[in-house]
């Protein structure tokens, strides 16, 4: 286990260098946060399909528990429990647009992570910067527990638990737990906790900050403790459901699934689960006794529990809805947190976004109007007023507005467009738009999958390193 | 231009506000206002307080803008609103995202009397090295000090000590009188 152990110490060093300006040491954040003996103990498993290309390289790494798909290149990291997937990676001819440049991709896309320690964190999508359009890049990053990077090349990054980069090239910046950050590109920063920021640069700047000391009660990260909180206490409630699907090799559909839907066999369902057409549910989502209507999808890590979900519902990577309402074409950020109770739930009317990262948490029965946009902490009425606004009053702000913690600058009409934009932009990679023949997407093309698992060296100096694997067609 | 140097146009250290280093900010601004009175040179008055320590040594500098810093309230949260800027806001966002934390705040009363007895010393600037300038050096130089640092004022010394203030509003006459004379003479040339 040596090895391990040294490569561990590179890792650290290595981001700390990255940090230095920021004063930001990593170590005592994550120095016995996954004990080494835990990262000798799961296999790795990576998919192959007919749709998407197949090249792994793993090199002078522990994978434990992680998961691969598509061009994934692993070297000198460690990866524990997350997910690399590699299903919307750019292929080669694609032509990527940005501004007034249509760009030609030479080559396909490949992730490629280095030097970095990655725990239970999810990586997706393709990069959108320009400048490296073949090269999704995570070097000499730390990522902590449910973290996103979502589209954005990082180097040099400490990222805390549950939080996500999207669409953004990251350097040396240190981004806070539970924040959220959707701007292009950014340098030296260090991001607090609950921050979540959105900005398209002449176009239109978003921010929210939790306040902190609430945002503690669901989210608390501090050296020498594993992240505590409501969050973490929720999702260790139901770790062990997760084992059985882990621990089985041929595992039995759970529900009937029509032929158009795509169930992951590594996602847990419990009994009085419906799954309708056009559906997609991710690996590591869990659902139990809850409808999911025509083209919705659960991403990875997400939780939808005692819910209905009436149809092309976006749920994001690691959303939670629980005894909760949802109207069709509803939006659920990543990482949101939609709680209400039996006897309390929580209805959230059609075609409203609900921003990334955002908590909602009721034990009074609360009602969303239909084309809402959501933000923020919102525990009663009069917080869903503070952090709300209906989509067509927001389109209306051309200059700036505060309300409570929220600020905006720009155009209200841009940031609700590229927020519809994207939404459909997901529901048609997923499929949720399938026709029977046209617009297939992730649940038509994710149900021909198979698995295959790679383990570690049992013992010695080299104990939970993985040999050299290459897997190539 | 080249024929100033900057002992020419300073204010003598013995003209300007000083106040010691364990004043309060209103005895400051009542020193400033004392100078402002007594030494009334030019159309443009005295505008920062210079800080003594115990040997009579200029330790730094408290400007209005630096008066006027000290009167905001302060916290975490608000120390944080004013780094938006990194982030992209513009100046008027920043401003409107600071007036609506503090929309339940005490009135601007309370706040006056409770600054009035903060530390002139908890606000004073210090004074870097790009902001002291021999009293002998040319006007140029002076004038390339202060644009490239955009001070308002530059502390002039002779040897090791501080003997007087070059303030921005007096170069800018200077520079501004000989721009009028040399037009002057150009077009009385051009009438003969």
């Amino acid at each position: 286990m040596r090895e391990l152990e040294k490569l561990f110490d590179r890792i650290i060093q290595r981001v700390n260098i990255n940090l230095r300006e920021l004063e930001y040491d990593v170590n005592p954040m994550v120095h016995d946060l996954i004990p080494t003996r835990q990262m000798t103990k799961f296999y790795a498993f990576y998919g192959i399909t007919p749709h998407h290309p197949l090249n792994l390289v793993f090199k002078h790494s522990n994978l434990s528990g992680s998961y691969f798909l598509g061009k994934v290149r692993v070297t000198n990291s460690l990866l524990y429990k997350s997910d690399i997937r590699g299903d919307e990676l750019k292929q080669s001819g694609d032509l990527f647009q940005y501004q007034d440049y249509n760009i030609q991709v030479d080559q396909d896309e490949e992730i490629s992570i280095e030097d970095s320690f990655l725990i239970k964190t999810l990586v997706h999508c393709f990069t959108h910067d320009p400048e490296t359009l073949e090269n999704f890049f995570i070097q000499d990053t730390v990522s902590t527990h449910y973290a996103n990077i979502h589209g954005s090349p990082t180097e040099g990054c400490f990222l805390g638990p549950f939080s996500t980069v999207d669409l953004t090239t990251v350097h040396d910046c240190v981004v806070g737990a539970y924040s959220y950050v959707q701007a292009g590109e950014i340098n030296h920063l260090n991001i607090d906790p609950g921050t979540i920021w959105i900005r398209n640069p002449d176009n239109f700047n978003f921010m929210y900050r939790y306040p902190l000391s609430q945002l503690n009660d669901y989210i608390y990260f501090a050296a020498g403790s594993p992240p505590q909180g409501v969050f973490m206490d929720f999702v260790e409630d139901r770790k062990e459901a997760f084992q059985r699907v882990f621990d089985v090799v041929n595992i039995e559909n759970p529900t009937n699934i029509p032929d158009s839907a795509s169930l992951d066999r590594f996602a847990v369902i419990k009994p009085k689960t419906h799954i309708g057409e056009n559906v997609l549910v991710a690996q590591r989502a869990f659902l139990q006794n809850s409808w999911l209507g025509k083209g919705a999808n659960a991403q990875e890590n997400c939780y939808i529990i005692n819910s209905r979900l009436e149809g092309n519902n976006v749920t994001a990577h690691g959303a939670k809805i629980i005894d909760a309402d949802m109207g069709t074409h509803v939006f659920v950020g990543f990482n949101s947190f939609l709680r209400g109770r039996p006897d309390a739930r929580l209805a959230i009317g059609k075609e409203s976004v609900v921003m990334p990262h955002t908590i909602i948490d009721v034990r009074k029965p609360l009602v969303v109007p239909p084309g809402s946009l959501v933000w923020g902490l919102v525990r009663n009425q009069e917080e869903l007023e503070a952090n709300s606004m209906s989509l067509k009053d927001f389109s209306k702000i051309n200059t700036r507005m505060c309300k409570g913690n929220m600020l905006f600058e720009g155009s209200g009409g841009n940031f609700v467009s590229a927020f519809q934009d994207r939404i459909h932009h997901i529901l048609e990679a997923n499929g949720a738009l399938f026709d029977g023949n046209l617009n297939r997407g992730h649940a038509q093309r994710n149900q021909n999958i198979s698995f295959n698992t790679i383990q570690p060296y049992p013992k010695g100096d080299k104990e939970g390193l993985y040999p050299t694997i290459i897997i190539q067609p | 231009m080249k024929n100033y140097i900057v002992k020419d146009l300073m204010v003598p250290i013995s003209e300007y506000a000083t106040v010691p280093e364990e004043a309060t900010l209103y005895e400051s601004v009542l020193a400033l206002e004392k100078a402002q009175e007594q030494f009334q040179q030019s159309q443009y008055s005295h505008r920062a307080v210079l800080i003594l320590d115990k040997n009579q040594r200029v330790v730094g500098k408290l400007s209005q803008m630096d008066f006027l810093c000290a009167l905001e309230p302060s916290d975490a949260n608000l120390d944080q609103i004013r780094k938006f800027k990194r982030f992209g806001f513009t100046r008027k966002a920043v401003a409107l995202q600071q007036e609506e934390y503090l929309k339940n705040s005490p009135p601007i009363l309370d706040v006056y009397s409770k600054a009035a007895q903060l530390k002139v010393a908890d606000y004073m600037q210090r004074p870097t090295e790009g902001e002291y300038v021999d009293e002998n050096a040319s006007l140029d130089m002076a004038l390339h000090q202060l644009t490239a640092g955009s001070n308002l004022s530059l502390l002039v010394t002779k040897d090791a000590d501080i003997v007087g203030v070059l303030r921005l509003a007096d170069v800018f006459a200077a520079v501004f009188h000989a721009m009028k004379e040399s037009e002057l003479q150009l077009s009385k040339g051009a009438a003969e």
